[in-house]
């Protein structure tokens, strides 16, 4: 090899080689199928339920509640692409895609927001769960619990109450 | 995109405590086989000569002196490109006791010093693909659009 090649020479050796370099940007990426990328919220399966948001190792999906809405909050800067978010999603909202072209300018490009409403209490109008929640609680088993538009401190309330009437022999409604 | 990063640029990579993975796909950027210098892209050994600092990793306590030296001796306009997930939001480590949480914190270290950094881009993924990285060098350059979008969903 210390001998010194002529340009021609190189030439046949470069053209016996070939060209390796990929023209990536204007051509497919190299992915192999089981590549993890980011994930997408289906918010029309979507209960906020928050399983996904315990699964998340860094905090990537986030639960933010206010006084009538929660929102499950997907940064996708954050997020190590483990998907175990799709594993526990109990209605299989989260779907995993391949898509790993994420740069950008701008670090509100990589929020994204799933607003849901919060189901109100029928006696205090207090905090609760999701509407879709309990909907899905109400298909899951089909006895209707009469205290399910309640709030869960009613929720005890009641239960409280009505241990009291049975313990001193009042009669129950 | 941006007229800072019109001509070829002159990168230096900054570890400021990662996994080393992120660095191994940089290197990998500049291999023949994705071949970064198509776009200009050179890989300099002082942020002297750097248009461009590469920061990986979530930015511990402490190597956060040496990252302002680093950016400080960067000439302007400067940019900085925070890559990976720990680089953009701190990743796994985003609330740990040694670590700032990526390179928001260390906006607001900047501003407290009075170091201006020109523009800030963001580079997701864990640890980031070498085509990912291509891509962002061509969205910076305006080459390529944008693909992410920030999304409010509202489920009725």
């Amino acid at each position: 090899m210390s001998e010194k090649l002529k340009p021609a020479k190189l030439l046949v050796i470069a053209s016996k080689a070939g060209r390796v370099t990929k023209r990536y940007p204007y051509d497919e990426p190299l992915l192999s199928p089981d590549f993890r990328g980011k994930i997408t919220i289906d918010e029309n399966l979507c209960i906020g339920c928050g399983a996904c948001v315990n699964a998340c190792p860094p905090n990537a999906l986030q639960l933010m509640k206010d006084k009538d809405t929660v929102v499950l909050r997907y940064f996708v800067g954050r997020c190590i692409f483990c998907w175990r978010c799709v594993d526990v999603c109990p209605v299989g909202a989260i779907k995993g895609l391949r898509e790993f072209e994420l740069a950008t300018n701008d670090i509100s490009d990589l929020y994204v927001h799933v607003v849901h409403k919060k189901a109100k209490c029928e006696k205090c109008e207090g905090e609760g769960a999701t509407q879709r929640m309990l909907y899905y609680v109400v298909q899951k088993s089909p006895i209707v619990e009469e205290y399910l538009n309640e709030c869960p401190d009613c929720r005890r309330k009641s239960f409280i109450d009505s241990v009291v009437k049975r313990r001193t022999g009042g009669v129950s409604e | 995109m941006s007229k800072l990063l019109k001509k070829s640029l002159w990168v230096f990579h900054l570890n400021t405590g990662s996994c080393n993975a992120c660095d191994i796909e940089i290197l990998d950027v500049l291999t023949p086989y994705h071949d970064a210098e198509r776009f200009g892209v050179k890989l300099v050994t002082s942020p002297r000569h750097a248009d461009v600092i590469l920061l990986t990793g979530p930015i511990t306590i402490e190597a956060l002196p040496k990252v302002v030296n680093a950016i400080e001796a960067a000439p302007r306009p400067r940019v900085v490109i925070a890559l990976g997930s720990c680089g953009v939001g701190g990743g796994i480590w985003h609330d740990t006791y040694s670590t700032i949480g990526g390179v928001r914190g260390l906006q607001k270290i900047l501003e407290e010093r009075g170091v201006v950094v020109d523009a800030f881009y963001y580079v997701p993924g864990c640890p980031i693909r070498p085509e990912a990285l291509l891509y962002a060098v061509a969205v910076f350059k305006g080459l390529v659009p944008k693909k992410v979008k920030s999304e409010i969903k509202h489920a009725e």
